[in-house]
């Protein structure tokens, strides 16, 4: 239990913060919220499973397109609930992850630079895709995308405001974030860590590296593909921009900034920098770009374990926790 | 004659790939360096056209200071970035990343975000029976063929080449002899940079310069490369006339958006069969 108190204490200063903050920031946070979930994602499968996707964005976008299609009632008008939305967005990206993995990984697999370029590629080539597919409003995306309706049988309960979208969100991303927790450091965790240090050994510890491989990368990408749904029934509109090149790449820095081994880290990352990005785009204005750009580079250099995750890790380990 | 034209494009196309890809290839066939910045100096040579244009300098002035320039800037960027990370690859591409929005984004705080266009130095057209062409674009083509056969002699005849090919096979070996790997990774770097430089300031009047061309070429550079294959340095026509022939084929028989789009899937589908490259031996 106790290295989950970072992650209950980081969830209760979340939950404290609408109190002083306008309504405004607080539906801000609620995106950074959702960005969060999508840098666990990727520090899971990255960090945690040694697989660098350079396309995170793809499963976020099939997720907020499923889940867009589904409550818009434009396949299946009868049913248009919420949760049948977040179903159905988490099970298409978990299947497209399990192909794509499939085709990846098999046999001799791609990795490294490779794995980095090919998933790059994807990213482009389904941005290219929904740009151009009419059906599914082509460049300038779907709109009106119904808000999250949290009520069940029969009863409608629609989320609206930012404090109840805020709270609603809150308390998913952070079960989330607690699962992920405990997982990393089960024995599933420990067999993560050797499929990222040393996978030929786990094979011939009798474990399957393809099955491995295929399980993380189909769990990040479901957790990316439920952030997408849940950003589409806040934002309201879906566009190619959310299953692309530019996002993905966004996702990467957040995660590699915050610090990919480790899950607080990565997450702190993507809200520090989205936060800093609002903040400080409004007084550096371009220069804002650059100076991130230059930050990420020495970063990389400098601290390639992440600019959150060095010094959490040495007051985890003043603290005694293992984070 | 209506075939003609669409195949001297696609041949004008492949040469500027396979000059773009060939950089990359040194850098990453020798180091495993992948510099996602390559984009970014193939742009900065076409805007040193630009700054060329705009002091009046004349255009061979500008062809010469390109590579000089994107050349020095490799030259510094080898010292102060790559050189920390040569042992760690993946590393690379995060960081010539971060280098690559960065420099992106100078030349819009420098030039602003819209694009720019380079008067060509020669305006005539070479016409041959019914077929016409510009001429500037075959001299282009001609100057892209010398500059590949001068890299090609470089790697494959000259004594630093030989060295060089011993870098990339047998890196420990290679250093025991007594090669200096650390001074030949550099001056491999620089030699591939200010190939960027050179091949952007060579197609900037026949492009719109923009802030954004890098990618563009950077993707298609690096599916080049892979769907070659990286060992032989042959790989990279093969890869180049693969990527850039069916790119440019498709998009005058199909559309731009479903040859980009085939294209990529194509080259991902080789990759995955053929990690190796097309030209590539099974290790």
């Amino acid at each position: 239990m106790r290295h989950l108190l970072p992650v209950i204490l980081l969830g209760s200063l979340f939950a404290i913060a609408p109190l002083f903050l306008s309504d405004y920031w607080i539906s801000q946070l609620s995106i950074y919220l959702i960005y969060g979930l999508l840098a666990l994602s990727l520090s899971l499968v990255w960090g945690y499973g040694g697989i660098l996707c350079f396309g995170q964005a793809v499963f976020f976008g099939i997720g907020a397109y499923v889940m867009a299609v589904m409550t818009k009632g434009m396949i299946l008008p009868g049913l248009t609930h919420t949760f049948i939305g977040l179903i159905a967005a988490v099970t298409a990206s978990v299947l497209f992850a399990i192909a794509l993995g499939y085709f990846l990984f098999a046999g001799k697999g791609i990795s490294g630079p490779y794995l980095a370029i090919v998933t790059l590629a994807i990213a482009i080539v389904l941005e290219r895709l929904m740009s151009n597919w009419y059906a599914l409003g082509g460049y300038n995306g779907l709109l009106d995308i119904p808000p999250m309706n949290i009520g069940l049988f029969g009863f409608d309960f629609e989320l609206w405001d930012s404090i109840p979208i805020f709270y609603t969100l809150l308390i998913v991303v952070f079960v989330i974030f607690l699962g992920l927790s405990i997982l990393t450091r089960s024995s599933y965790g420990m067999l993560l860590t050797a499929l990222k240090t040393h996978p030929e050994r786990l094979a011939f510890f009798g474990f399957s590296v393809l099955q491995l491989r295929l399980s993380v990368f189909a769990l990040s990408a479901g957790i990316a593909g439920f952030a997408g749904a849940l950003f589409v029934t806040v934002d309201g509109f879906a566009s190619p921009t959310l299953i692309g090149f530019t996002l993905s790449t966004e996702i990467l820095i957040w995660v590699a900034l915050g610090g990919k081994e480790m899950l607080m880290a990565a997450f702190l990352g993507a809200i520090a920098t989205r936060f800093a990005e609002s903040w400080l785009s409004e007084i550096f204005g371009d220069y804002w770009i650059l100076a991130l750009g230059l930050a990420f580079m020495a970063s990389v250099v400098l601290l390639p374990k992440g600019l959150i995750a060095t010094p959490l890790s040495a007051l985890a380990k003043k603290l005694k926790i293992r984070l | 004659m209506d075939f003609i034209l669409p195949l001297v494009d696609a041949l004008s196309y492949i040469l500027i790939l396979v000059l773009i890809a060939l950089g990359l290839m040194i850098v990453f066939g020798m180091m495993g360096v992948i510099n996602m910045a390559h984009g970014e100096l193939f742009m900065i040579g076409a805007y040193v056209m630009v700054v060329c244009q705009n002091s009046g300098l004349p255009f061979l002035a500008g062809l010469i200071i390109a590579p000089l320039f994107v050349g020095l800037l490799g030259l510094i960027i080898e010292s102060l970035l790559i050189r920390h990370i040569y042992l760690r690859p993946l590393d690379t591409i995060l960081a010539t990343w971060g280098l690559s929005i960065a420099l992106k984004q100078l030349i819009v705080l420098w030039f602003g975000p819209e694009s720019q266009s380079i008067a060509s130095p020669v305006d005539s057209m070479v016409t041959l029976g019914t077929f016409s062409y510009p001429a500037y674009r075959l001299l282009v083509m001609g100057a892209a063929i010398l500059l590949i056969g001068g890299t090609f002699w470089t790697f494959l005849k000259t004594d630093f080449g030989l060295q060089a090919r011993a870098v990339i096979a047998r890196p420990d070996t290679a250093a025991t002899l007594g090669i200096n790997t650390r001074h030949l990774y550099r001056w491999s770097f620089v030699i591939g940079t200010a190939l960027a430089g050179l091949a952007g300031a060579l197609i900037a009047p026949t492009i719109s310069v923009d802030p954004q061309m890098g990618l563009g070429y950077l993707i298609p550079g690096f599916l080049s490369i892979l769907v070659g294959g990286a060992g032989p340095l042959a790989g990279v026509l093969a890869g180049g006339a693969a990527v850039g022939g069916t790119n440019s084929l498709l998009t005058v028989w199909i559309s731009p958006v479903a040859a980009q789009i085939a294209v990529f899937l194509l080259a991902i589908l080789v990759i995955r069969m053929r990690p190796e490259g097309l030209l590539g031996g099974k290790k």
